[in-house]
Protein backbone atom coordinates (compact mmCIF):
# COMPACT_ATOMS: atom_id res chain seq x y z
CA UNK A 1 0.00 0.00 0.00
CA UNK A 2 1.43 3.24 -0.52
CA UNK A 3 0.33 5.63 2.28
CA UNK A 4 1.41 8.74 0.75
CA UNK A 5 -1.14 8.02 -2.66
CA UNK A 6 -4.57 7.30 -0.41
CA UNK A 7 -3.74 10.22 1.88
CA UNK A 8 -6.91 12.65 1.41
CA UNK A 9 -5.18 16.13 0.07
CA UNK A 10 -4.81 19.64 2.04
CA UNK A 11 -8.23 20.94 1.73
CA UNK A 12 -10.03 17.56 2.50
CA UNK A 13 -8.19 17.23 5.10
CA UNK A 14 -9.01 20.69 6.56
CA UNK A 15 -12.91 19.84 5.85
CA UNK A 16 -12.97 16.77 7.49
CA UNK A 17 -11.25 18.52 10.57
CA UNK A 18 -13.19 21.43 11.03
CA UNK A 19 -16.82 19.38 9.91
CA UNK A 20 -15.33 17.34 13.22
CA UNK A 21 -15.48 19.88 15.75
CA UNK A 22 -18.65 22.14 14.24
CA UNK A 23 -20.74 18.72 14.00
CA UNK A 24 -19.68 17.24 17.56
CA UNK A 25 -20.53 20.87 18.88
CA UNK A 26 -24.04 20.54 17.00
CA UNK A 27 -25.24 17.30 18.76
CA UNK A 28 -23.90 18.51 22.09
CA UNK A 29 -26.04 21.83 20.96
CA UNK A 30 -29.13 20.03 19.77
CA UNK A 31 -28.97 18.28 23.12
CA UNK A 32 -28.08 20.94 25.69
CA UNK A 33 -31.65 23.30 23.70
CA UNK A 34 -33.75 20.17 24.01
CA UNK A 35 -33.22 19.57 27.66
CA UNK A 36 -33.74 23.07 28.24
CA UNK A 37 -36.85 23.00 26.06
CA UNK A 38 -38.72 19.95 27.27
CA UNK A 39 -37.67 20.66 31.42
CA UNK A 40 -38.74 24.06 30.76
CA UNK A 41 -35.57 24.89 31.92
CA UNK A 42 -36.48 28.35 30.05
CA UNK A 43 -40.09 29.65 29.92
CA UNK A 44 -41.74 28.54 26.48
CA UNK A 45 -42.71 30.97 24.17
CA UNK A 46 -45.69 28.24 23.20
CA UNK A 47 -46.44 25.33 26.18
CA UNK A 48 -45.38 22.26 24.76
CA UNK A 49 -48.89 20.80 25.00
CA UNK A 50 -50.52 23.39 23.07
CA UNK A 51 -47.30 22.66 20.14
CA UNK A 52 -48.73 18.71 20.36
CA UNK A 53 -52.70 19.41 20.74
CA UNK A 54 -51.86 21.09 17.01
CA UNK A 55 -49.00 19.34 15.04
CA UNK A 56 -51.58 17.96 12.94
CA UNK A 57 -51.38 21.53 11.25
CA UNK A 58 -49.45 22.33 8.48
CA UNK A 59 -46.43 24.94 9.11
CA UNK A 60 -48.39 27.83 8.01
CA UNK A 61 -51.34 27.48 9.80
CA UNK A 62 -49.45 26.12 13.57
CA UNK A 63 -47.73 29.47 13.02
CA UNK A 64 -50.60 31.94 12.28
CA UNK A 65 -52.29 30.37 15.28
CA UNK A 66 -49.24 30.78 17.59
CA UNK A 67 -48.34 33.95 16.01
CA UNK A 68 -44.86 32.09 15.64
CA UNK A 69 -41.93 34.29 13.67
CA UNK A 70 -41.11 32.82 10.67
CA UNK A 71 -37.74 34.19 9.28
CA UNK A 72 -34.80 34.95 11.14
CA UNK A 73 -37.84 36.89 13.85
CA UNK A 74 -36.81 34.14 16.65
CA UNK A 75 -33.89 35.48 17.29
CA UNK A 76 -35.63 38.26 19.11
CA UNK A 77 -36.44 35.56 21.90
CA UNK A 78 -33.62 33.83 22.14
CA UNK A 79 -34.03 33.82 26.21
CA UNK A 80 -37.53 31.05 25.80
CA UNK A 81 -36.66 27.33 25.90
CA UNK A 82 -38.42 26.27 22.94
CA UNK A 83 -36.82 28.96 21.07
CA UNK A 84 -32.79 27.76 22.24
CA UNK A 85 -33.75 24.37 21.00
CA UNK A 86 -34.61 25.61 17.59
CA UNK A 87 -31.82 27.52 17.39
CA UNK A 88 -29.37 24.64 18.53
CA UNK A 89 -30.76 22.97 15.26
CA UNK A 90 -30.18 26.50 13.11
CA UNK A 91 -26.65 25.77 14.24
CA UNK A 92 -26.74 22.41 12.77
CA UNK A 93 -27.85 23.64 9.27
CA UNK A 94 -25.08 25.94 9.33
CA UNK A 95 -22.42 23.51 9.95
CA UNK A 96 -21.76 23.29 6.43
CA UNK A 97 -21.19 26.65 5.96
CA UNK A 98 -18.41 27.07 8.30
CA UNK A 99 -16.87 23.95 6.75
CA UNK A 100 -16.92 25.53 3.03
CA UNK A 101 -15.62 28.60 4.65
CA UNK A 102 -13.01 26.72 5.75
CA UNK A 103 -11.67 25.22 2.53
CA UNK A 104 -12.25 28.03 0.28
CA UNK A 105 -9.70 29.55 2.53
CA UNK A 106 -7.46 26.95 1.89
CA UNK A 107 -8.06 26.32 -2.11
CA UNK A 108 -7.80 30.50 -2.30
CA UNK A 109 -4.17 30.03 -0.35
CA UNK A 110 -3.33 27.17 -2.97
CA UNK A 111 -4.28 29.34 -5.87
CA UNK A 112 -6.75 27.18 -7.12
CA UNK A 113 -8.85 28.86 -9.15
CA UNK A 114 -11.62 26.61 -9.83
CA UNK A 115 -12.61 25.00 -6.19
CA UNK A 116 -11.90 28.68 -4.91
CA UNK A 117 -15.02 29.34 -7.35
CA UNK A 118 -16.85 26.77 -6.57
CA UNK A 119 -16.78 26.40 -3.01
CA UNK A 120 -17.40 30.52 -2.84
CA UNK A 121 -20.68 30.06 -5.04
CA UNK A 122 -21.88 27.33 -2.77
CA UNK A 123 -21.19 29.56 0.20
CA UNK A 124 -23.23 32.16 -1.32
CA UNK A 125 -26.09 29.15 -2.27
CA UNK A 126 -26.17 28.65 1.59
CA UNK A 127 -25.80 31.70 2.66
CA UNK A 128 -29.11 32.70 0.30
CA UNK A 129 -31.03 30.03 1.40
CA UNK A 130 -29.80 30.81 5.34
CA UNK A 131 -30.89 34.77 4.64
CA UNK A 132 -34.29 33.82 4.76
CA UNK A 133 -35.02 36.57 1.18
CA UNK A 134 -36.91 33.59 0.29
CA UNK A 135 -38.67 31.04 2.31
CA UNK A 136 -39.82 33.55 5.16
CA UNK A 137 -43.27 34.59 5.18
CA UNK A 138 -46.27 33.22 4.33
CA UNK B 1 -26.78 -11.58 20.93
CA UNK B 2 -27.55 -14.45 18.92
CA UNK B 3 -27.70 -14.42 15.44
CA UNK B 4 -30.78 -16.22 15.44
CA UNK B 5 -32.27 -13.29 17.48
CA UNK B 6 -31.02 -10.39 15.49
CA UNK B 7 -32.68 -12.20 12.39
CA UNK B 8 -36.15 -12.21 14.16
CA UNK B 9 -35.82 -8.82 15.75
CA UNK B 10 -35.96 -7.72 11.80
CA UNK B 11 -38.08 -9.72 10.34
CA UNK B 12 -40.89 -10.22 12.95
CA UNK B 13 -40.85 -7.23 15.13
CA UNK B 14 -40.34 -4.50 12.34
CA UNK B 15 -42.89 -5.07 10.04
CA UNK B 16 -45.03 -5.94 13.09
CA UNK B 17 -44.97 -2.46 14.50
CA UNK B 18 -45.75 -0.56 10.93
CA UNK B 19 -48.34 -2.50 10.81
CA UNK B 20 -50.18 -2.63 14.26
CA UNK B 21 -49.49 0.96 15.20
CA UNK B 22 -51.05 3.09 12.48
CA UNK B 23 -54.42 1.83 13.27
CA UNK B 24 -54.42 4.25 16.45
CA UNK B 25 -52.97 6.75 14.64
CA UNK B 26 -54.01 6.59 11.07
CA UNK B 27 -57.27 8.78 11.59
CA UNK B 28 -55.65 11.38 12.61
CA UNK B 29 -53.34 11.28 9.94
CA UNK B 30 -55.90 11.85 7.54
CA UNK B 31 -57.87 14.60 8.85
CA UNK B 32 -54.22 16.55 9.62
CA UNK B 33 -53.96 17.67 6.37
CA UNK B 34 -57.39 19.93 6.91
CA UNK B 35 -57.09 21.08 10.01
CA UNK B 36 -59.92 19.62 11.99
CA UNK B 37 -60.30 20.37 15.47
CA UNK B 38 -58.07 19.06 18.12
CA UNK B 39 -60.96 17.08 20.01
CA UNK B 40 -60.48 14.33 17.42
CA UNK B 41 -57.01 13.74 17.80
CA UNK B 42 -55.30 11.04 19.09
CA UNK B 43 -52.84 13.40 20.36
CA UNK B 44 -55.14 14.20 22.76
CA UNK B 45 -55.01 10.21 23.80
CA UNK B 46 -51.60 9.96 24.88
CA UNK B 47 -49.48 12.61 26.16
CA UNK B 48 -47.35 14.60 24.07
CA UNK B 49 -44.30 12.94 26.15
CA UNK B 50 -45.43 9.61 25.02
CA UNK B 51 -45.58 10.63 21.04
CA UNK B 52 -41.86 11.94 21.73
CA UNK B 53 -40.96 9.30 23.70
CA UNK B 54 -42.21 6.64 20.80
CA UNK B 55 -40.78 8.95 18.19
CA UNK B 56 -37.22 8.71 19.67
CA UNK B 57 -38.05 4.95 19.82
CA UNK B 58 -39.29 4.73 16.31
CA UNK B 59 -36.15 6.46 15.20
CA UNK B 60 -33.70 4.18 16.93
CA UNK B 61 -35.25 1.54 15.30
CA UNK B 62 -35.23 2.69 12.00
CA UNK B 63 -31.55 3.95 12.49
CA UNK B 64 -30.42 0.01 13.14
CA UNK B 65 -32.59 -0.98 9.87
CA UNK B 66 -31.64 1.91 7.63
CA UNK B 67 -27.55 0.92 7.91
CA UNK B 68 -28.01 -2.94 8.18
CA UNK B 69 -30.11 -2.31 4.72
CA UNK B 70 -27.63 0.13 3.92
CA UNK B 71 -29.99 3.24 2.86
CA UNK B 72 -30.05 6.47 4.42
CA UNK B 73 -32.05 6.83 7.24
CA UNK B 74 -34.13 10.01 5.66
CA UNK B 75 -35.43 8.09 3.07
CA UNK B 76 -37.29 5.51 5.81
CA UNK B 77 -37.56 8.57 8.05
CA UNK B 78 -40.41 10.12 5.81
CA UNK B 79 -42.93 7.94 4.08
CA UNK B 80 -43.08 5.33 7.32
CA UNK B 81 -43.38 8.29 10.64
CA UNK B 82 -45.93 10.59 7.95
CA UNK B 83 -47.88 7.24 8.17
CA UNK B 84 -47.71 6.31 11.84
CA UNK B 85 -47.50 9.61 13.86
CA UNK B 86 -50.02 12.38 13.99
CA UNK B 87 -47.40 14.57 12.84
CA UNK B 88 -48.41 17.48 9.68
CA UNK B 89 -46.69 15.94 6.51
CA UNK B 90 -44.44 19.59 6.71
CA UNK B 91 -43.18 19.12 10.02
CA UNK B 92 -42.33 15.16 9.06
CA UNK B 93 -40.68 16.36 5.93
CA UNK B 94 -38.53 19.23 7.84
CA UNK B 95 -37.51 16.71 10.52
CA UNK B 96 -36.64 14.29 8.22
CA UNK B 97 -33.99 16.94 6.56
CA UNK B 98 -32.40 17.30 9.73
CA UNK B 99 -32.19 13.72 10.20
CA UNK B 100 -30.79 13.14 7.11
CA UNK B 101 -28.36 16.23 7.60
CA UNK B 102 -27.17 15.28 11.35
CA UNK B 103 -26.50 12.03 9.86
CA UNK B 104 -24.51 13.11 7.26
CA UNK B 105 -22.93 15.98 9.25
CA UNK B 106 -21.16 13.27 11.81
CA UNK B 107 -20.68 10.37 9.02
CA UNK B 108 -18.88 12.85 7.03
CA UNK B 109 -15.40 13.74 9.13
CA UNK B 110 -14.19 9.83 8.94
CA UNK B 111 -15.03 9.33 5.55
CA UNK B 112 -12.99 12.62 4.47
CA UNK B 113 -10.19 12.16 6.71
CA UNK B 114 -9.61 8.47 5.75
CA UNK B 115 -9.82 9.63 1.39
CA UNK B 116 -12.80 7.74 0.69
CA UNK B 117 -15.63 10.81 -0.12
CA UNK B 118 -13.79 13.23 -2.69
CA UNK B 119 -14.50 17.24 -1.67
CA UNK B 120 -13.87 18.05 -5.71
CA UNK B 121 -16.49 15.42 -6.85
CA UNK B 122 -18.94 16.12 -4.00
CA UNK B 123 -18.51 19.88 -4.44
CA UNK B 124 -19.19 19.94 -8.42
CA UNK B 125 -22.15 18.13 -8.03
CA UNK B 126 -23.58 19.63 -4.84
CA UNK B 127 -23.48 23.38 -5.79
CA UNK B 128 -25.95 22.36 -8.85
CA UNK B 129 -27.86 20.03 -6.45
CA UNK B 130 -28.26 22.80 -3.66
CA UNK B 131 -29.47 25.51 -5.30
CA UNK B 132 -32.78 22.90 -7.16
CA UNK B 133 -33.13 21.30 -3.68
CA UNK B 134 -34.20 25.06 -2.56
CA UNK B 135 -36.53 25.41 -5.47
CA UNK B 136 -37.71 21.70 -4.22
CA UNK B 137 -38.25 22.69 -0.50
CA UNK B 138 -39.80 25.92 -1.78
CA UNK B 139 -42.80 24.06 -4.26
CA UNK B 140 -42.83 21.22 -1.38
CA UNK B 141 -43.83 23.73 1.18
CA UNK B 142 -46.34 25.35 -1.12
CA UNK B 143 -48.26 22.82 -2.50
CA UNK B 144 -51.51 21.50 -0.85
CA UNK B 145 -50.64 18.54 1.29
CA UNK B 146 -52.98 15.65 -0.34
CA UNK B 147 -50.57 16.33 -3.53
CA UNK B 148 -47.22 16.00 -2.08
CA UNK B 149 -48.16 12.90 -0.25
CA UNK B 150 -49.38 11.53 -3.50
CA UNK B 151 -45.86 12.36 -5.47
CA UNK B 152 -44.13 11.39 -2.19
CA UNK B 153 -46.42 7.91 -2.45
CA UNK B 154 -45.14 7.86 -6.34
CA UNK B 155 -41.63 8.96 -5.42
CA UNK B 156 -41.20 6.21 -2.66
CA UNK B 157 -42.33 3.38 -4.48
CA UNK B 158 -40.18 4.56 -7.19
CA UNK B 159 -37.20 4.43 -5.14
CA UNK B 160 -38.02 0.71 -4.02
CA UNK B 161 -37.92 -0.14 -7.43
CA UNK B 162 -34.89 1.68 -7.66
CA UNK B 163 -33.49 -0.58 -4.92
CA UNK B 164 -34.70 -3.79 -6.36
CA UNK B 165 -33.51 -3.36 -9.51
CA UNK B 166 -30.43 -1.27 -9.20
CA UNK B 167 -27.28 -3.21 -9.75
CA UNK B 168 -23.78 -2.49 -7.81
CA UNK B 169 -20.28 -2.22 -10.11
CA UNK B 170 -17.70 -2.52 -7.28
CA UNK B 171 -14.85 -0.67 -9.57
CA UNK B 172 -16.48 0.29 -12.75
CA UNK B 173 -14.06 0.50 -15.33
CA UNK B 174 -13.58 3.64 -17.36
CA UNK B 175 -12.08 3.97 -20.70
CA UNK B 176 -11.26 7.53 -20.72
CA UNK B 177 -12.51 10.39 -18.33
CA UNK B 178 -14.79 12.88 -19.59
CA UNK B 179 -13.37 16.83 -20.53
CA UNK B 180 -15.31 18.56 -17.56
CA UNK B 181 -14.24 16.15 -15.09
CA UNK B 182 -10.52 16.86 -16.35
CA UNK B 183 -11.30 20.28 -16.01
CA UNK B 184 -12.01 20.15 -12.57
CA UNK B 185 -9.58 17.49 -11.72
CA UNK B 186 -11.85 14.96 -10.23
CA UNK B 187 -10.03 11.60 -9.72
CA UNK B 188 -8.47 9.74 -6.94
CA UNK B 189 -6.89 7.25 -5.19
CA UNK B 190 -8.26 4.98 -2.06
CA UNK B 191 -6.91 2.01 -0.28
CA UNK B 192 -8.83 -0.78 -0.69
CA UNK B 193 -8.41 -2.43 2.08
CA UNK B 194 -10.03 -6.00 0.95
CA UNK B 195 -7.52 -6.14 -1.87
CA UNK B 196 -4.81 -4.24 0.31
CA UNK B 197 -3.85 -1.79 -2.42
CA UNK B 198 -4.67 1.80 -3.90
CA UNK B 199 -7.51 1.98 -6.31
CA UNK B 200 -7.07 4.91 -9.16
CA UNK B 201 -10.27 6.52 -9.96
CA UNK B 202 -11.46 8.39 -12.85
CA UNK B 203 -15.08 9.39 -13.69
CA UNK B 204 -16.51 10.32 -17.22
CA UNK B 205 -20.50 11.53 -17.68
CA UNK B 206 -19.84 14.63 -16.02
CA UNK B 207 -22.66 16.66 -17.51
CA UNK B 208 -24.92 13.86 -17.51
CA UNK B 209 -24.21 13.60 -13.61
CA UNK B 210 -25.01 17.21 -13.09
CA UNK B 211 -28.21 17.27 -15.03
CA UNK B 212 -29.27 13.95 -12.31
CA UNK B 213 -27.98 15.64 -9.41
CA UNK B 214 -30.62 18.84 -10.47
CA UNK B 215 -33.72 16.50 -10.34
CA UNK B 216 -31.88 14.76 -7.37
CA UNK B 217 -31.87 17.48 -5.41
CA UNK B 218 -35.27 18.73 -6.34
CA UNK B 219 -36.23 15.86 -4.93
CA UNK B 220 -34.23 15.28 -1.68
CA UNK B 221 -35.78 19.21 -0.99
CA UNK B 222 -39.49 18.66 -1.89
CA UNK B 223 -40.30 15.94 0.09
CA UNK B 224 -37.36 15.98 2.92
CA UNK B 225 -35.44 12.68 1.71
CA UNK B 226 -31.88 12.08 2.26
CA UNK B 227 -31.20 11.06 -1.17
CA UNK B 228 -28.25 8.12 -0.98
CA UNK B 229 -30.87 5.86 -2.72
CA UNK B 230 -30.28 8.24 -5.72
CA UNK B 231 -26.85 9.67 -5.26
CA UNK B 232 -24.76 6.61 -4.97
CA UNK B 233 -26.37 4.82 -8.26
CA UNK B 234 -25.38 8.18 -10.33
CA UNK B 235 -21.95 8.17 -8.61
CA UNK B 236 -21.20 4.25 -9.07
CA UNK B 237 -23.13 3.29 -12.28
CA UNK B 238 -23.67 6.78 -14.12
CA UNK B 239 -20.27 8.25 -13.67
CA UNK B 240 -18.22 5.28 -12.90
CA UNK B 241 -16.70 6.20 -9.44
CA UNK B 242 -15.89 2.84 -7.05
CA UNK B 243 -18.76 2.32 -4.83
CA UNK B 244 -17.09 2.50 -1.80
CA UNK B 245 -15.91 6.13 -2.96
CA UNK B 246 -19.82 6.53 -4.61
CA UNK B 247 -21.32 5.85 -0.80
CA UNK B 248 -19.46 8.13 1.08
CA UNK B 249 -19.28 10.97 -1.73
CA UNK B 250 -22.95 10.70 -1.67
CA UNK B 251 -22.81 11.59 2.37
CA UNK B 252 -21.34 14.74 1.88
CA UNK B 253 -23.46 15.62 -0.53
CA UNK B 254 -26.28 14.95 1.04
CA UNK B 255 -24.91 17.32 4.05
CA UNK B 256 -24.47 20.05 1.48
CA UNK B 257 -27.85 19.99 -0.75
CA UNK B 258 -29.61 19.16 3.14
CA UNK B 259 -28.76 22.04 4.33
CA UNK B 260 -30.01 24.19 1.85
CA UNK B 261 -33.67 22.83 1.95
CA UNK B 262 -32.92 22.88 5.50
CA UNK B 263 -32.83 26.76 5.84
CA UNK B 264 -36.04 26.90 3.68
CA UNK B 265 -38.00 24.58 6.10
CA UNK B 266 -36.49 26.70 8.98
CA UNK B 267 -38.08 29.65 7.97
CA UNK B 268 -41.32 28.76 6.68
CA UNK B 269 -40.82 27.02 10.40
CA UNK B 270 -41.41 23.40 9.24
CA UNK B 271 -39.21 22.18 11.68
CA UNK B 272 -40.13 21.50 15.16
CA UNK B 273 -38.06 20.55 18.08
CA UNK B 274 -40.53 18.45 19.25
CA UNK B 275 -40.47 16.60 16.58
CA UNK B 276 -37.20 17.13 15.22
CA UNK B 277 -35.05 16.04 17.86
CA UNK B 278 -36.27 12.90 19.19
CA UNK B 279 -35.95 11.84 15.75
CA UNK B 280 -32.45 12.84 15.12
CA UNK B 281 -30.93 11.44 18.69
CA UNK B 282 -32.50 7.84 18.19
CA UNK B 283 -31.24 7.70 14.60
CA UNK B 284 -27.91 8.85 15.36
CA UNK B 285 -28.08 6.21 18.06
CA UNK B 286 -29.65 3.34 16.14
CA UNK B 287 -26.77 4.42 13.34
CA UNK B 288 -24.22 3.12 15.61
CA UNK B 289 -25.94 0.21 17.28
CA UNK B 290 -26.60 -1.09 13.35
CA UNK B 291 -22.71 -0.49 12.49
CA UNK B 292 -22.20 -2.81 15.06
CA UNK B 293 -25.05 -5.42 13.81
CA UNK B 294 -23.72 -5.56 11.13
CA UNK B 295 -21.68 -8.64 10.56
CA UNK B 296 -24.05 -9.93 13.25
CA UNK B 297 -27.34 -9.84 10.58
CA UNK B 298 -28.74 -10.87 7.56
CA UNK B 299 -28.22 -8.01 5.38
CA UNK B 300 -30.34 -9.36 2.36
CA UNK B 301 -33.41 -10.12 4.67
CA UNK B 302 -33.11 -6.90 6.27
CA UNK B 303 -33.18 -5.45 2.74
CA UNK B 304 -36.16 -7.60 1.71
CA UNK B 305 -38.48 -5.92 4.48
CA UNK B 306 -36.95 -2.63 4.05
CA UNK B 307 -37.71 -2.67 0.25
CA UNK B 308 -41.28 -4.17 1.62
CA UNK B 309 -41.57 -1.46 3.82
CA UNK B 310 -41.18 1.30 0.99
CA UNK B 311 -43.73 0.50 -1.06
CA UNK B 312 -46.02 -0.19 1.78
CA UNK B 313 -45.61 3.30 2.89
CA UNK B 314 -45.73 4.07 -0.41
CA UNK B 315 -49.03 2.59 -1.27
CA UNK B 316 -50.36 4.11 1.67
CA UNK B 317 -49.67 7.77 0.92
CA UNK B 318 -50.93 7.32 -2.62
CA UNK B 319 -54.42 6.44 -1.12
CA UNK B 320 -54.05 8.92 1.35
CA UNK B 321 -53.25 11.38 -1.40
CA UNK B 322 -56.62 10.14 -2.89
CA UNK B 323 -58.09 10.43 -0.25
CA UNK B 324 -58.94 7.13 0.39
Amino acid sequence: MNEKHSRPDNAQRVYGQVLHWVSTLGIVFVILGFAIYIFELFPLKVPISDIAHNWHLGAEELNRQFHLPTGWAWVNDMLHGDVLSFASIVYLSGATIICLAAVAVVFFREKNVIYTTIAFLQILVLVFAASGIIGSGH
Amino acid sequence: MSLKFCNWLFLLVVPAVLFFLPEIVFAADVVSSEGIAAESLPSEGFAWWVWVLLLFVFSFFLGIIAVVAGVGGGVLYVPIVSSLFPFHLDFVRGAGLMVALAGALSAGAPLLNKGLANLRLALSMALIGSISSIFGALVGLALPAHIIQLSLGFTIVFIAIIMLMAKKSEFPEISAPDKLSQILHIHGIYYEASLNKDIDWQIHRTPVGLVLFVIIGFMAGMFGLGAGWANVPVFNLVLGAPLKVSVATSVFVLSVNDTAAAWIYLHKGAVLPLIAVPSIAGMMLGTKIGAKLLTRVKTKSVRVIVITLLLLAGFRAILKGFGI
